[in-house]
């Protein structure tokens, strides 16, 4: 096995921050976030699951597509988009496993997403294994592990004084090339009861689903909804987002525009407002039904995947207690 | 969270007495989930009141959903009536709702509770509890428990002096630090019993001051922005504060404005039944009526 000490891995994220963006938890007032960080001194080595995913890295929040500008008549466009090569590092299985989800929609149906693409092509993701499940967490329901480096390009895994090394992809390997590993027979000090969860959450069928459609779970989960977006934006999966021309400059002759996309949440009240004013989905229970749909019915119906890989993350953050897992449930005793 | 199983014995009573007599369609209160957490419960059938719970985690200010059962769920049908379970902050923002005439008071039985203060995951009391004097809440059509004797404690705005005492450009920084966390999730907006309007200004398709970009400029506005909206209308909750993912202190820019509108106007909003909101009170020159 190939194994690092804590030493080598920080020289060598130092020497990676000077090559390319490099993103990592970081403690931001005491929170604990990926965010771009210059030296490994910044970076936290012992940490929870990040209260946001990595999703922005990949799929910003809000990213300039194009910029256009107007001379008289002579209209140009131009696209920006970063070059640099960017490493997510200490990334957690589930948030990888998040951009498979993704991938499933915005890059293995014609056409791709190019902007996603884009970003998911410059990406290295360099996981670091949990060591424990955390509050909320079900990823082994979800067909990953706190330690599944399937969807990664390096997956680290704690040991004495260090971390035992893999590669997973060939993206992975050329990373590693500047790292100084050791060959050492030492098992990472990890159980399988990290993996076990006390209670499995139960997935159900999309078709038993539909026959769902107008169950009374809705009104019960969704009467004490805000309305608020803070489970599609704390969300490794959610994809949602809606597009707008803001005005940069203006004077005569001549306009500077952006065209930005920026996440939407199904959950809020005007996500489904049409031109006219009309709303086709008005009320709460309505929203939550279509959130929990589209991760369990509609997109493995239509892209493949299930969409939800069970970080826990919508399950600690609402703050009225809906909680996917009790949802999941729910379905199932129906 | 602990139950004080004397006062949730009285809440089911009464609630059970009030759907069986049709006083009312629904009760909204708390009721503690699969893992313990205590969530807003809404309740239709009498046998149901089981679920009703009260201790200190019961955090949620309810009063924020009565703007959905304002409307009818039908044509032809009556709005319904709602029995609410409303601690002293609650029912702080009632008398706002009521005083802005958004709320139809006979469509509402107020379930109050003496109120020794909250604890948010079962934890520290909460900030608002503490620096708050009310133990009975400001109006109700029924009062469960004793309000504890307390000898009032007088607010120091020591939070607030340590902000307020920062150079300009320092507070700025404070403050667009801050932000920079802010998701722009609206929880704070969601969860606020004053937030009502059917199109948030900061959510508009033709919004000229904000876009729906969410970086730092946007929250800035937005978050100065909704606090003057709340200007003299805050009744200090402390609702958004909770909800935010990212642990903003927004407390810290609506007491910035209930100083302010208390210093000038000596109006601290729901303090007192159906109170005029401030901006109807004052004369032309601008000073109270």
């Amino acid at each position: 096995m190939k194994y690092v000490t804590l030493k080598e891995l920080k020289n060598w994220l130092n020497r990676l921050a000077q090559e390319v963006d490099l993103i990592a938890p970081r403690d931001v007032d005491g929170h604990v976030l990926y965010r771009p960080v210059a030296s490994s001194d910044e970076i936290l080595f012992d940490y929870e699951r990040p209260e946001l995913s990595a999703k922005e890295f990949i799929f910003p929040a809000t990213e300039v597509l194009l910029r256009i500008e107007k001379r008289g008549t002579e209209v140009t466009q131009e696209e920006v988009l970063p070059e640099r090569k960017q490493v997510i590092f200490g990334v957690r299985p589930c948030d990888a496993h998040g951009f498979a989800v993704i991938d499933a929609l915005f890059l293995e149906q014609d056409p791709p997403d190019r902007y996603y693409a884009h970003h998911r092509e410059r990406t290295t993701l360099v996981g670091i294994a949990c060591p424990q499940m955390w509050e909320g967490c079900f990823c082994a329901s979800m067909g990953g592990a706190p330690d599944d480096p399937t969807h990664l390009d390096v997956l680290l895994r704690a040991v004495e004084g260090g971390y035992v090394v893999e590669a997973v992809t060939e993206k992975g390997k050329v990373l590693l090339k500047g790292l100084e590993t050791k060959n050492r027979d030492q098992k990472p000090g990890f159980s399988e009861k990290t993996r076990l969860l006390e209670q499995p959450v139960p997935v159900t069928e999309p078709a038993r689903w539909r026959e769902l459609f107008e169950d009374r779970i809705w009104m019960r989960h969704g009467e004490r909804c805000l309305s608020c977006r803070i489970c599609t934006y704390v969300c490794p999966t959610c994809r949602c987002f809606d597009v707008a021309d803001r005005v940069i400059e203006e004077r005569a002759g001549f306009t500077r525009i952006e065209r930005i996309r920026a996440w939407d949440a199904c959950t809020s009240t005007n996500y489904r407002r049409a031109a006219g004013g009309h709303n086709s989905r008005p009320t709460k229970p309505g929203r939550i039904r279509n959130r929990f749909f589209c991760k369990f019915c509609y997109y493995p119906e239509d892209f493949g995947p299930l969409g939800c890989v069970g970080c826990g993350r919508c399950v600690v953050s609402c703050p009225v207690d809906i909680d996917i897992r009790e949802v999941m449930g729910d379905v199932a005793a129906r | 969270m602990p139950i004080n199983e004397s006062l949730t014995q009285q809440i089911r009573d009464q609630a059970r007495q009030l759907l069986t007599e049709e006083r009312v369609d629904l009760i909204i209160g708390y009721e503690a989930g699969p893992t313990g957490r205590v969530r807003p419960a809404f309740i239709y059938d009498p046998a149901e009141v089981e679920r009703l719970i009260w201790g200190d985690g019961c955090v949620h200010n309810l009063i924020n959903y009565l703007h959905d059962k304002k409307h009818s769920p039908k044509r032809g049908v009556e709005p319904p009536r709602v029995g609410v379970v409303v601690k002293p902050c609650d029912s702080r923002s009632l008398n706002v709702l009521l005083a802005e005439q958004q709320i139809e008071r006979e469509r509402i039985f107020v379930i109050g509770l003496a109120c020794e203060g909250v604890r948010d995951g079962g934890g520290e009391l909460a900030a608002h509890c503490e620096r708050c004097t009310d133990r009975a809440p400001a109006l109700y059509d029924m009062l469960i428990g004793e309000p504890p004797q307390v000898s009032p404690v007088e607010d120091d705005w020591a939070d607030l002096d340590h902000i307020e005492e920062l150079p300009p450009a320092e507070r700025l920084s404070f403050w667009l630090r801050e932000f920079d966390r802010c998701i722009r999730c609206y929880a704070c907006r969601q969860a606020c019993p004053g937030c009502y309007c059917t199109t948030c200004m900061f959510e508009r398709d033709d919004g000229l001051w904000v876009d729906m970009g969410i970086e730092l400029s946007e929250k800035y506005v937005f978050h100065l922005g909704r606090a003057l909206h709340l200007a003299g209308r805050c009744a200090e909750c402390n609702e958004c504060e909770r909800v935010c993912p990212m642990g903003l202190p927004l407390s810290l820019l609506n007491r910035r404005l209930v100083r302010e509108v208390d210093a000038l106007y000596h109006h601290r909003a729901g303090r007192e039944e159906a109170l005029s909101p401030l901006l109807f009170e004052l004369g032309e020159d601008g000073s109270p009526m």
